[in-house]
């Protein structure tokens, strides 16, 4: 195998060198097991990509693309479209009624709004392969933006760590704790509901003593950060306690206690 | 008129409802910096919409499509920016396989995110790190030798062998 197929995997991590990267794409365009690798490798890097997920975009933008949109013109399909044909024979078909430009325009609408309902459907097929996850990010509740910054943040952080658990009440929780940033942070998955004037209620364990920290309403996902600092902090626990929380876990609502 | 290119608009409305979460997730990832971020992904749909008629299913998915334009843009702003943005290399360097994997375990333990990192669990250390150094870190495979201290040639083709063994893992066709 010759050098410059090797090169074929920085290519797809847009890892190469300016110029590498001319000379790599110009033995692409020659080259047919390249190209196969290019688009496998794609696909899988695709896959890859999940693996960042955790941060749903701010709310805002959404509004603010499709804003920019409605200014932008798309491109048409390639090669160009009837577009310069019907008007390269506009002249000599003049006599017959003027065929409309809005017409034109209008079909050409039709025919990117089926272009795009195309890729939709595609997507949609691709996220029920996945098990519907796409679909599942989609409807992932957005949360605020710092806090979200916040939660990267921990869960990049070099030593972070991750106690999973199940509650009593079965909920599936995790811990996540980071030393080098001080901080923890409660996710719970799908959790069950504790009624309106109920909540979680998190605690941070220093030997015998629990310390009252955040409430987290039941339900659904949800992601707390801790709101006191680790430092002497021996244990993590969650109780459920009355909607304005306790100063004392109760005994008997105590969920789940992880050690760290 | 208007009817259709409101039309084309709600559809494409739904195109980013659906692949917005997962394009963002990347684009954060290899820049860290929410107000870039935010920036690109805002380039990277716009573009998508200029391109939407360009598609062909015949060069891959619709995500790979948007994945690798929003991957090559975050990683071209990293590289324009990069005097401006604080990117501590040393940070992931001595991150450790061990620790890279505790990351993953603390994203939602979705089916399919399990599957991916099951597949990076099976690559060599070295790959997997090669890899994830330049996929999400933004590297250049150069950087990436250096943050290793390996030979160019050696990251080239862990970066490759890591790509084929994830593919492999992933039963990826194309």
């Amino acid at each position: 195998m010759s050098e410059i197929h090797g090169a074929v995997g920085s290519y797809v991590v847009n890892g190469l060198d300016p110029d590498e990267l001319d000379q790599f794409e110009a033995h692409l365009a020659v080259c047919p097991t390249c190209t196969r690798e290019v688009k496998e490798f794609g696909e899988t890097a695709a896959e890859l990509s999940l693996l960042a997920s955790v941060t749903p975009p701010p709310a805002e933008l959404r509004g603010s693309i499709l804003a920019a949109i409605s200014q932008v013109r798309p491109m048409p399909p390639e090669p160009p479209p009837e577009v310069a044909h019907v008007e390269a024979q506009a002249p000599s078909a003049a006599p017959a009624p003027q065929r409309p430009l809005d017409e034109l325009a209008q079909r050409r609408q039709q025919r990117r709004t089926r272009i795009l309902s195309v890729l939709v459907a595609a997507v949609m097929a691709a996220a029920l392969a996945l098990g519907g996850v796409v679909y599942g990010l989609v409807q992932s509740r957005q949360a605020q933006v710092a806090q979200q910054e916040a939660a990267t943040e921990l869960l990049t952080a070099p030593d972070v760590q991750t106690y999973s658990t199940t509650m009593k009440d079965g909920g599936q929780i995790s811990f996540v704790v980071s030393k080098s940033l001080d901080r923890a942070m409660f996710i719970g998955k799908d959790l069950p509901a504790v009624g309106d004037d109920k909540r979680y209620q998190l605690w941070t364990l220093e030997g015998q003593r629990a310390i009252p920290d955040n409430l987290v309403a039941g339900g659904g996902d949800r992601q707390q950060f801790f709101r006191e600092a680790l430092s002497g902090v021996t244990g993590l626990a969650v109780s459920v306690e009355a909607a304005g929380g306790a100063q004392q876990p109760t005994p008997s609502t105590i969920q789940a206690v992880t050690e760290l | 008129m208007a009817l259709s290119a409101r039309g084309h608009e709600e559809a494409f409305a739904e195109l980013y409802d659906l692949t917005s979460q997962r394009i963002y997730g990347i684009i954060l990832r290899v820049l860290r910096s929410p107000d870039h971020a935010a920036e690109v992904m805002q380039e990277v749909y716009v573009e998508v919409w200029r391109q939407s008629a360009r598609y062909s299913p015949g060069r891959g998915s619709v995500i790979a499509w948007l994945t690798t334009m929003a991957h090559r843009r975050a990683v071209d702003r990293v590289r324009s920016v990069s005097s401006e943005v604080a990117r501590d290399e040393r940070y992931a360097f001595h991150r450790s396989d061990r620790e890279i994997d505790q990351v993953w375990d603390g994203v939602e333990q979705r089916l399919d995110v399990e599957r991916v990192r099951r597949g990076m669990a099976s690559l060599t250390p070295i790959q997997r790190e090669a890899l994830t150094l330049a996929y999400f870190g933004g590297y250049t495979q150069s950087q990436v030798a250096q943050l290793l201290k390996l030979p160019l040639g050696t990251v080239k083709t862990r970066i490759r062998d890591g790509l084929i063994g994830l593919r492999d893992a992933l039963g990826v066709e194309a």
